[in-house]
């Protein structure tokens, strides 16, 4: 484990490189460039013209199928409020975009984003006007909903497009071609697109596609030493610019109009909210969830033992409800955003300096990796859906060894299934997990054969069993989970009944039914979304651990 | 040293059970193998040996790339070749049928196998100890294939063949599914194909339930859904004399009592989850999604056990001579049938109980288990009275076996066969029957059973009828009793050309002098394959009666199309891509579904409808525009009903029926599905009379002498 090298760094990582520097030619110029893909069979086919083989065009329709058939699942409210921002973009000028308050859902996702459902309000307004009226709240005909739903489904392309182009250059082209696939046909795309609904496949796209995301430091320093300088450790002036040049450009293509009408503090406002808490409604399984689930324990402890621990009575309220509010924690010290925010800087820094010393393809992957995660084990307020930045490029490393194997399947079980609660509609229940279930066998088995390693030494094997022990766990815990609400019901209907007897039995007042069993479901009503948090938690921590490690001991040779 | 010589060179023409692909690589392994070792050591017998090293060797250093050579395969134990002349196989796989669109050829079959010289060498011996013509199910796409134009004689050099595959193994038609399992088995996920494709088929007929329903939201009546529900209501909180006279205005219980059971099952577990969801008179029409999510997982569920293992079944014992691969296909064929998943998971019904239960029975029958088959059957009939519509096919199967077992082996099987039917049908009915009711009891369920009281057609349904009645407005020209005669006498007439086939055969085959065997065959009879010479006649009798009934008798829904599908599908699973079989039984399947639209677009299955059809065309490979050398009057015959049928979606899309035609649409779509369905009958009665010829002959003497 700890000798793990980076087997492409040597050529392949030049040519990774070049790779780089065309996207970003192809982007300054708007002319990108033909390109021929490395490994063509004569036996493809060509279809319309389009340089794609029949499984890959397999792969491309089965998956649209599938996601066909999900449009009248749930639509959790994101639907809602996508729909009004059409509605907005189309029937507002820009200069009100942020200001508007028409329904409760306001556009508070960055400018580009807005400029992307402006275009998409176009054809929304060939399809059916009513889309795009600003008045026609919780608007779902099916007109909307297969509009928007396609919307979804075409916009996800340009992820199948940086997916084909990963395959194309790749060393081992059957092994990307399955991580592609597995990409394509992710089950974070699947729950938080295309039933849930967000447009997360065409974010990941342009993320995979391109550099421009200069939010995550690792682009940074990947661009700034692998790019900018010669071997011989020079700056080279002009490459730095045009780098510099283009980060500026989108910026103000982005925010210029905003800037130029001086509504940048309206904006603000509208994208931060720093008034949310540390945990969401739902503890995002990081390590936060962990320290939450501790507080609750030791306060459960101080008082049933009453030791010498300061209980804080505002957190002792302030419980497991659910609700989006600040988190107060009972017997541990507060959390400040500015702690997430030094927790975050402080490890990421870390990776960055292996990335500087180690500036190959595979390893700014791994960085990009692991600045993501740090960003969602550490950060303040996060969202459950997040996972998917790990998940998207720790999966495009899965296939370089075992350790990183390893990794990736404990990550992917963990962060799926902690996207499960998104859809707690009954009907959609059968639709997750068989789903998941079937994809992770069609992407694990074969990825497993081809990077296998016996585990080496005892604590090894140790490790590896228990890693085995905490994946079979999760099928008891989706046990419990579809088991208990059925369970609970029961037992308070029957509480119930029995207490009703007792109330009318009884003459003496006070001893309300209604309370006791309302209070009785409210305490236990959000066991099962704890314990699916913290037991992710768990194993999404030991996966950060795992891959922390493996990057930190890896030799670049 | 002798036993080496054969090796390698018969080998193309002892082995036409394996891929051409894969003979490839062995023999270019083997080759290798054989010349390296001969030129170290200088011994041939241990190139034998290590021929085996060799291809394994070969087959690692390929394995997880793209390209054909990796077909892996483990090294083939060689028998002596006395022994190889004797292969069932070699024997009869006179044609090497080179089909060009699958990625190997179809299996030589023991289609027209005759009796063997050395009886010793055959692992099978027969029920009676005397060797029929052993026939197989999927010998008919051998048959098939033989009376095609395209055929190739086979070739020593397999070059021929060798282009053909090429063609087939990366080229479009071979199709998604078979690419899939491709993959699968070269990633070594062989164990894992049957379990992803039923869990992808089970995953999709959820997903379909997540849409509409048949009379989702229209009260007061709602649709098929509610009845179905009512069923489960009112089983679970009335005594059983009163489930087929209660309240019979809404929704009255009208299927046999194994519905009834089942309904009173599936309600005991709801109400065991949410007793609300069924509660007498006051549940009727509850939609919540809770609810409606039980009342589908019970379709699922019953699918799931019945219909499924039935199709795994099937695969396994009809199929049993056609590679993994072909097997494997033909379930994801069979799983994904789009009609039945949008009439079952979508518009709510519970058809594929009913289809499941025929299907055992069809497999029991090709094992030989004539008693179990017709317990199945009578299962089947208990679950819907549609069933009946197989019935004169499965009865003169019956009869047919019979009469070939000779008079005395033949009249025992028809006595067993009597009371074991007429005991399950005494226990379907019992809590109708005397000592648990009157005996006037019986007559409720049977009147609600066979309504003749309801109209010739009911809505627009792609039968003779309803065609024909654009022209000669029936209902006004004859009164009801004449047409339902009329309707009788035509249903009687279409299915009798096969039933007599089937008796026909059962009689050519008859066996006179064996039924001193019976008592001794009996006893042995676990470990005894069976070989059943009238079984391939059967599933196209199954489907020209099912579809005689579909197209002439009284009262039909259009959901009724599922009958035939059923045989056909059977047929069309495992045929190869460019046999009529295929191409016809892809297009009758598609206008089935599209017969259907009307009904689906009232249920708001639209978006399912176009997908899961799009999926199984496609995952089949299925291409009606492809270019044929052949067959060109298919061709134009499916291009022209696909433009139809593509016209009338686009019409219907853009414009409003005319007023003073409403029913425009429907009437159009029965227009253009019923030709597709004659055609289809009258070819399965013109098959069925091929095969009938190819099993037994056309000579009307049967074969009363054992032949030694």
């Amino acid at each position: 484990m700890s000798n793990v090298t980076f087997p492409s760094s040597a050529s392949p990582g030049i040519s990774t490189l070049s790779r780089r520097e065309d996207a970003i030619h192809a982007i300054s110029s708007q002319s990108p460039p033909v390109r021929k893909p490395a490994q063509r069979k004569s036996k493809t086919t060509s279809w319309w013209k389009l340089d794609i083989s029949p499984s890959e065009r397999d792969l491309l329709i089965a998956s649209t199928v599938f996601k066909v058939l999900l449009f009248p699942s749930y639509r959790s409210t994101d639907f809602e409020v996508h729909r009004n921002w059409l509605a907005i973009t189309h029937s507002l000028p820009i200069s009100k975009w942020y200001f508007d308050t028409t329904s409760e859902w306001t556009l508070d996702y960055p400018p580009f984003f807005a400029y992307f459902e402006y275009l998409l309000s176009i054809p929304a307004a060939v399809v059916d006007r009513r889309i795009v009226d600003l008045n026609n709240l919780n608007y779902d005909s099916w007109s909307v909903i297969v509009f928007q739903r396609s919307t979804v489904l075409i916009t996800e392309l340009v992820l199948a497009f940086a997916l084909l182009r990963f395959i194309r250059g790749a060393v081992d082209p059957s092994t990307q071609r399955i991580i592609s696939a597995s990409l394509f046909f992710h089950p974070g795309f699947l729950i938080v697109d295309h039933i849930h609904f967000q447009y997360n496949g065409f974010m990941f796209g342009i993320l995979l596609l391109s550099v421009l995301s200069a939010r995550n430091p690792a682009y940074f320093v990947y661009l700034l030493r692998a790019f900018c300088m010669s071997p011989q450790g020079k700056l080279q002036f002009a490459r730095f610019l045009s780098l510099a040049n283009i980060v500026i450009a989108v910026f103000v293509v982005s925010v210029g109009p905003f800037l130029l009408m001086g509504q940048l503090p309206q904006l603000a406002n509208r994208l931060f909210p720093f008034k949310r808490g540390l945990n969401h409604a739902y503890w995002a399984p990081n390590a936060w969830a962990l320290v939450t689930a501790l507080d609750r324990v030791l306060l459960r402890y101080a008082r049933k033992f009453g030791s010498g621990f300061a209980v804080n009575s505002e957190g002792v309220a302030s419980s497991s409800r659910g609700l989006v509010g600040d988190t107060v924690f009972a017997i541990l010290p507060n959390v400040k955003p500015i702690h997430t925010f030094i927790i975050t800087l402080a490890f990421q820094s870390v990776f960055m300096i292996k990335l500087w010393r180690t500036p190959t393809y595979k390893s700014f992957l791994c960085a990009l990796t692991l600045c993501g995660f740090v960003s969602y084990m550490f950060g303040w307020h996060v969202h459950e859906k997040a996972i998917l930045l790990v998940l998207v490029p720790l999966s495009l490393l899965a296939g370089e060894n075992h350790a990183f194997f390893r990794t990736f399947i404990l990550a992917s079980v963990a962060g799926i299934y902690s996207l499960f609660p998104l859809l707690f509609t009954p009907a959609e229940t059968l639709v997750k997990i068989l789903y998941s279930t079937i994809w992770m066998y069609l992407v694990f088995r074969p990825l497993h054969r081809r990077v296998y390693e016996f585990p080496k030494s005892l604590p090894m094997v140790i490790v590896d069993q228990l890693e085995k022990l905490y994946l079979a766990g999760f099928i008891l815990l989706q046990l419990f989970v579809t088991a208990f609400p059925i369970l609970t019901k029961r037992l308070t209907q029957s509480q119930n009944n029995e207490s009703k007897q007792n109330f009318a039995n009884s003459t003496e007042p006070g001893a309300h039914p209604i309370d006791l069993a309302t209070t009785n479901e409210g305490s236990m009503e959000f066991l099962p979304l704890m314990l699916t948090s913290v037991y992710c938690a768990l194993g999404l921590t030991w996966a950060f651990l795992r891959l922390s490690y493996t990057y930190i001991k890896s030799s670049p040779r | 040293m002798d036993m080496d010589v054969p090796d390698q060179a018969p080998i193309d023409g002892l082995y036409p059970r394996k891929a051409s692909g894969k003979r490839r690589l062995s023999y270019a392994s083997q080759t290798s193998g054989n010349v390296r070792m001969a030129s170290t050591t200088g011994t041939l017998s241990r190139a034998g040996q290590l021929r085996g090293h060799a291809s394994t060797l070969t087959v690692r250093s390929h394995a997880g790339s793209e390209t054909d050579q990796t077909e892996i395969h483990s090294p083939v134990p060689t028998r002596h070749f006395l022994l190889q002349t004797e292969s069932h196989q070699w024997l009869t796989s006179g044609t090497l049928s080179g089909s060009p669109a699958s990625s190997r050829p179809t299996s030589p079959v023991s289609a027209v196998s005759t009796s063997f010289p050395h009886d010793g060498f055959s692992s099978t011996s027969p029920r009676l100890g005397r060797r029929q013509p052993a026939l197989s199910f999927s010998s008919l796409h051998e048959y098939g294939n033989s009376t095609s134009k395209d055929r190739k004689l086979p070739s020593a050099s397999g070059s021929l063949r060798r282009k053909d595959d090429d063609r087939g193994e990366d080229g479009v038609d071979a199709g998604m599914g078979r690419r899939w399992i491709r993959w699968m088995h070269r990633n070594r996920m062989r164990e894992g194909v049957l379990p992803c494709s039923i869990g992808a088929a089970l995953w999709i007929k959820w997903c379909v339930g997540l849409g509409g329903y048949s009379g989702a939201g229209t009260p007061p009546m709602y649709g098929d859904y509610e009845a179905q529900r009512h069923w489960m209501e009112i089983t679970n909180h009335l005594p059983i004399r009163q489930w087929y006279t209660y309240d019979l205005q809404y929704w009255g219980l009208d299927y046999p009592p194994l519905t009834a059971y089942h309904s009173w099952l599936c309600g005991l577990i709801g109400s065991f989850i949410n007793p609300s969801w069924f509660e007498l008179d006051k549940s009727r029409g509850i939609e919540t999604p809770e609810s409606k999510q039980f009342v589908r997982a019970t379709v699922l569920v019953s699918d799931a056990l019945v219909y499924i293992p039935a199709l795994v079944f099937f695969v396994r014992a009809l199929h049993a001579n056609r590679s993994k691969r072909t097997q494997s296909l033909a379930l994801l064929s069979l799983l994904l049938q789009p009609s039945l998943i949008l009439i079952d998971s979508g518009h709510f019904q519970f058809n594929s109980v009913m289809l499941g239960f025929t299907l055992l029975a069809l497999n029991f029958f090709s094992q030989g288990r004539d008693e179990l088959g017709a317990i199945c059957f009578v299962a089947s009939l208990g679950f819907k009275q549609m069933a009946l519509y197989y019935a004169p096919a499965i009865g003169s199967y019956l009869l047919g076996r019979c009469i070939s077992l000779g008079p005395k082996a033949g009249s025992r099987l028809f006595l067993r066969l009597a009371i074991t039917t007429i005991l399950s049908f005494i226990l379907l009915f019992l809590p109708f029957l005397p000592p648990f009711a009157p005996l006037t009891g019986i007559l409720d369920p049977i009147i609600r059973i066979f309504p003749f009281n309801r109209g010739l057609f009911e809505d627009k349904v792609a039968n003779f009828w309803c065609a024909s009645n654009v022209v000669f407005r029936w209902r006004s020209w004859l009164p009801q009793p004449a047409l339902v005669k009329l309707s009788a006498v035509l249903t009687v007439l279409g299915f009798l050309p096969s039933a007599a086939q089937l008796v026909f055969a059962g009689w050519k085959t008859m066996d006179i002098s064996n039924g001193a065997d019976v008592p001794k065959a009996s006893s042995q009879k676990k470990d005894v394959v069976v070989s059943v010479p009238t079984l391939p006649i059967l599933p196209w009798a199954l489907l020209s009666s099912s579809m005689s009934f579909f197209l002439f008798s009284f009262q039909v829904h259009e959901k009724s199309i599922l009958l035939p599908l059923l045989p056909l599908n059977l047929l069309l699973s495992g045929s190869p891509h460019d046999s009529f079989m295929f191409n016809w039984g892809v297009l009758t399947n598609n206008v089935a579904i599209f017969s259907m639209w009307p009904l689906l677009k009232k249920d708001g299955l639209a978006i399912p409808y176009i997908a899961t059809t799009f999926l199984w065309n496609y995952m089949l490979g299925y291409n009606p525009f492809r270019k044929m050398t052949h067959r060109r009057l298919l061709r134009y015959i499916s291009l022209i009903i696909y433009s139809a049928m593509f016209l009338l979606h686009i019409t219907e899309l853009l414009f409003s029926p005319p007023r003073r035609y409403p029913d425009l649409f429907p009437v159009l779509n029965v227009l253009i599905s019923t030709p597709v369905f004659v055609l289809t009958w009258l070819w399965s009665i013109k098959r069925g009379t091929e095969v009938t010829w190819g099993v037994v002959g056309l000579s009307l003497r049967p074969k009363s002498s054992k032949r030694s």
